[in-house]
């Protein structure tokens, strides 16, 4: 048997994400005992409508948050209680609501920094109700075996070790939320565990008091003793002893009472929870407490530390009694281990996972992130450069100094070429239509493409074929691109010619070939072939795509990597533009109509449907 | 529990009705000069003149002056200002106009669990302890407000008659409002005083208590409480409390000079529970402190370093219940690492560690605080099957 909650009892919790978290746990307890899910339902508006998740051991549940406690009921008219996890200030119209609702015969309040105001009125509305009203500050209520609500019983390994999954024969009653737990831990260490245990918080105006539980347990004849830890200040624990001095009573009282160090304090000098104030001349100090409880026949001994003894006393004297019998200690290992997650698994080597994808260039799992092993401050430290992050990321290979400073150069002279080419013009047309910066830049990049900057890869790809197949047999090589492919990729330019060469070209062939020790024969190869098709038609010159795929091919970058370097260094100039637009604040863009040819028909009536 | 000075309490009073004397809140003595000159009451009434500041026992500190002209109350305020009296200093004077009376009474309100209590007297002053059984006492249920006739009655049977009786009760109910509405815990007016020849009442001295958890819904709370602990706080104390404001979670720090056992435990119940055994063996505190509401490691660190370097400790007690949500592995490292930052500046010597926890991730937490003892810490390490306070028996008896 419990007190308050017990297996009927299905709740709602009102406010955020400290409430799901207890949702969380108090399902925990759900699994161990096997009961259904107490949490069916959250209200908190700024959420309305959404699905939380929650686990019961291994099977997922969806609980809901609804915009007022109204509707919550509506759809969940089986919420017999509300926990109430909102913020201080919206805590008592919260309660209030919940206090009005039929469904609803218990409101138990963890908010913490209640005006003592609000506080005494719910508690005065709860009685005019007939309700029960527990907190302002309340860890919440446990009953053994039957319903968790709150965070009380702490972890999941605690629940077990407190014998919480099956009722024992003590209640709890305590201010503080901490100590309900170590009480629930003194019951099972000294004693059977507990029947039920309520925190009623530590504010200066608890909804309920010691008495309003004592009469609860003293009527649960599954209780047989009452442990009471209460503190300096209020006169609660003073009512607690009149009501156990006034009749016989069934249950045995043990109690605690802090704050009896406040008589060797210094004048004045006061700690611990709000309600713990002495008042006038000594009223509802703790040793006045302790007095009046030991007069009605309560144990209450020296210290905290005592208690382990006490309850240990009284257990084994209602053994004697025959008034508890004793009970078979229950295997744990009977007991459900909470589902591990995957990773807790993995960890223990206890089950195989087939990935999901495979990497082999970088791993950010450390303090930082590693490219191909090598640690990106220790690459800056040691004065390597962009230049060699793209080696290790798209060839795994550091590249030597000569090398890096070829993919360098690369990338200056292709990083923009003026607003009139497909990718700038994109991103430009974007920028002044207000798009934003990544999507501006997507803009320009989706133009690159077989005609706009994307011959890299393919130029390097036949050059490099041609290299191997037809090594000393341009002509061949030529005929056989011709059948099979088409025009060269890397081959002709739209204005430049041999009188008017690319002067990018001109540079970067000059560069490799005399400044650099790189083993050019793709590039050499290419130039082979220039001078064929040159001499065929004047722009039939190797252009500058065609240059960088055949240094690339000959710095030893995979072919399907190669378009990589003009979309690289392309980002950087689209990015420019954008900027560019946007500093200038420029105005959407549309064609005047005279830079197009309206090839259209002329009007004409829509003819009739058929 | 949150006291306020006289200054916002008259301030409060003004604005409900209740009769004040003149007053200033002065911090430059200069300015009571200006004042004087604009105005009259400073030049012609006798002058009162108190250190406004949470201070015990101020008459006996002389840190009240009375019968004062306007260059006395100069030469009183210069002489207060600045003076420190244990740890804390005097800023601010208030200096008020001391009204020439007849006769002193007593009124106050208090809240209780079912409403509050309106206490009535008209022997008030140094009296009024000894006419304590004379005073009346009205209870008045939450959120009622009693009818002028009824206060007017119980003022009567408080022994007021005739206008006195309407003017005193007429008072209360104001009093009453301001406690309602001002999410008072507690006013007392001590003495209220009337000066016959013009029947001016004035407030002259008066305690006020407000809640300082409804000050949500005070706006025009430009105050801030008084030290709850009976004297300003040590710089120590205030460091705590600013990371206190700023952190999930709570870490708390009295100090206690004199003691020689240093508290570091955890939860506003079980904490208090610690200071009592240590009291109960006989021992003495050096500190309360208290880490609740699972707070950040780095926080709980701060606290430790704070705890370590109390002067002539000889044990610091690392207690704590089984704790519902506080991660004990999470809390105890920054323990370990104040404890380790705190031994490398030389603290610690000869002092005895002895700590008892339990809950979430407890024996990670506890196996990191007993290798502790290979880094030559004198610490002595328990788990929950350990009686909660009797580490601090452990301790005493070491």
């Amino acid at each position: 048997m419990s007190i308050l909650a017990n297996k009927d009892t299905r709740a709602v919790i009102i406010g955020g994400i400290a409430g799901l978290n207890a949702a969380r746990r108090m399902a925990q307890f759900d699994f161990l005992i096997n009961r259904p899910l107490t949490v069916q339902a959250f209200v908190y508006p700024p959420e309305e409508g959404q699905q939380k998740e929650i686990y019961r051991g291994g099977e997922l549940n969806n609980v809901t948050v609804y915009s007022s406690l109204e509707k919550a009921l509506e759809e969940n008219p089986q919420i017999n209680t509300a926990l109430i996890y909102i913020g201080a200030s919206r805590a008592y119209q919260s309660a209030k609501e919940a206090l009005d609702a039929k469904g609803i015969k218990l409101v138990t309040m963890i908010t913490e920094g209640v005006p003592e105001k609000d506080a005494k009125r719910l508690r005065k509305y709860a009685i005019d109700c007939g309700k029960i009203f527990n907190g302002p500050s309340s860890i919440g209520i446990m009953s053994a075996g039957e319903c968790r609500l709150g965070v009380i019983g702490g972890e999941y390994k605690n629940l077990k070790l407190c014998n919480l999954y099956r009722p024992g024969s003590f209640g709890v009653i305590t201010k503080s939320g901490g100590l309900s737990n170590e009480a629930m831990w003194l019951c099972a260490q000294n004693g059977n565990g507990i029947t039920s245990a309520v925190a009623i918080g530590g504010d200066s105006y608890p909804g309920t008091d010691f008495v309003t539980y004592l009469n609860m347990f003293e009527n649960d004849p599954e209780t047989k003793a009452v442990v009471i830890v209460g503190e300096v200040g209020g006169t609660l624990e003073e009512e607690a002893a009149e009501w156990l001095g006034k009749e016989i009573r069934r249950i045995k009282v043990i109690a605690s009472i802090g704050g009896t160090c406040q008589d060797v304090l210094p004048q004045g000098m006061k700690f611990g929870h709000a309600g713990a104030k002495e008042g006038k001349k000594g009223l509802g100090s703790a040793r006045s407490k302790i007095n009046a409880l030991r007069a009605a026949g309560a144990v209450v001994p020296d210290t905290f530390g005592g208690l382990s003894k006490a309850i240990k006393q009284v257990y084994q004297e209602l053994l004697k009694s025959g008034a508890i019998k004793p009970e078979a200690e229950l295997d744990e290992k009977l007991l459900p281990a909470l589902p591990p997650s995957v990773q807790e698994v993995m960890k223990q080597g206890d089950v195989i996972v087939e990935p999901l994808i495979r990497t082999t260039i970088s791993d950010d799992r450390g303090e930082e992130p590693r490219y191909v092993g090598y640690a990106a401050s220790e690459l800056c430290e040691k004065g390597y450069g962009i230049e060699d992050v793209i080696g290790l990321l798209w060839n795994k290979k550091l590249p030597t100094k000569e090398e890096s400073e070829i993919i360098k150069r690369i990338i200056m002279i292709s990083a923009d070429h003026g607003p009139a080419v497909s990718g700038a013009f994109g991103s430009i047309i974007a920028a002044c239509a207000g798009i934003d910066l990544p999507q501006a830049v997507s803009a320009g990049m989706t133009m690159i493409g077989p005609r706009f900057g994307g011959a890299v890869t393919n130029a390097g790809k036949y050059f490099k074929y041609g290299v191997k197949e037809y090594p000393n047999d341009i002509p061949g090589f030529l005929n056989w691109m011709k059948q099979n492919v088409g025009p060269v990729p890397g081959i002709g330019h739209r204005v430049k010619s041999v009188k008017n060469p690319d002067k990018r070209v001109k540079y970067l062939v000059e560069y490799v070939t005399k400044q650099t020790t790189l083993h050019t024969p793709c590039l050499d190869y290419a130039l082979q072939v220039e001078k064929i098709t040159t001499a065929k038609k004047d722009n039939l010159i190797l252009n500058v795509d065609g240059t960088i795929g055949c240094i690339l091919v000959d710095l030893d970058f995979p072919e399907y990597s190669l378009n990589g370097f003009f979309v690289l260094a392309r980002t950087i100039g689209m990015i420019g533009h954008w900027i560019d637009q946007n500093n200038q604040n420029s105005r959407l863009i549309r064609l005047y109509d005279y830079l197009i040819n309206y090839a259209v028909k002329e009007e004409r009536e829509v003819p009739e449907k058929k | 529990m949150a006291k306020i000075l006289e200054g916002p309490a008259m301030k409060l009073f003004n604005k409900w009705g209740i009769p004040v004397p003149n007053y200033v809140v002065i911090m430059d003595p200069d300015r009571l000069a200006q004042l004087g000159e604009a105005n009259k009451w400073l030049r012609e009434s006798k002058l009162v003149v108190k250190a406004h500041e949470a201070i015990g026992g101020r008459f006996k500190l002389g840190l009240v002056k009375l019968g004062l002209n306007l260059d006395e109350a100069y030469e009183a305020a210069k002489e207060m200002i600045g003076r420190e009296i244990g740890t804390s200093v005097v800023r601010q004077v208030i200096v008020a106009e001391m009204l020439d009376h007849d006769e002193e009474y007593y009124l106050s309100i208090a809240g209780n669990r079912d409403g509050s209590e309106l206490l009535l007297s008209n022997k008030g002053g140094v009296d009024i302890e000894e006419n304590w059984d004379t005073v009346k006492r009205l209870f008045i249920p939450l959120d009622e407000t009693p009818s002028l006739e009824c206060i007017t009655e119980a003022a009567h049977e408080a022994g007021f008659s005739g206008e006195i009786a309407e003017r005193v009760a007429k008072i209360a109910s104001r009093l009453i409002l301001c406690f309602d509405d001002e999410d008072a815990q507690s006013i007392e007016i001590n003495p209220l005083v009337i000066r016959k020849s013009d029947m001016r009442f004035a407030a002259l001295d008066a305690v006020m208590n407000v809640d300082w958890d409804a000050r949500f819904r005070h706006a025009d709370w430009d105050f801030k409480p008084v030290s709850e602990i009976g004297r300003s706080y040590t710089e120590a104390e205030q460091q705590i409390m600013d990371i206190d404001a700023r952190i999930k979670g709570s870490v708390k720090l009295v100090e206690v000079p004199g003691g020689n056992i240093a508290l570091l435990t955890a939860g506003g119940g079980a904490s208090v529970f610690y200071s009592d055994a240590v009291v109960a063996r006989g021992g003495s505190i050096a500190n309360y402190a208290e880490y609740s509401g699972d707070p950040p490691d780095w926080a709980v660190e701060a606290l430790t370093e704070t705890i370590c370097r109390l002067p002539h400790i000889k044990h610091i007690i690392v207690g704590g219940a089984i704790a519902n949500f506080t991660d004990v592995k999470a809390t105890f490292s920054g323990i370990i690492n104040g404890f380790r930052e705190s031994k490398s500046k030389g603290y610690l010597e000869n002092v005895q560690i002895w700590v008892r926890r339990g809950g979430p991730n407890e024996n990670q937490g506890l196996a990191a605080m007993k290798k502790l003892q290979e880094e030559g810490f004198d610490i002595h390490v328990y788990d929950r099957s350990m009686p909660m306070t009797d580490i601090v028996d452990l301790a005493l008896n070491s």
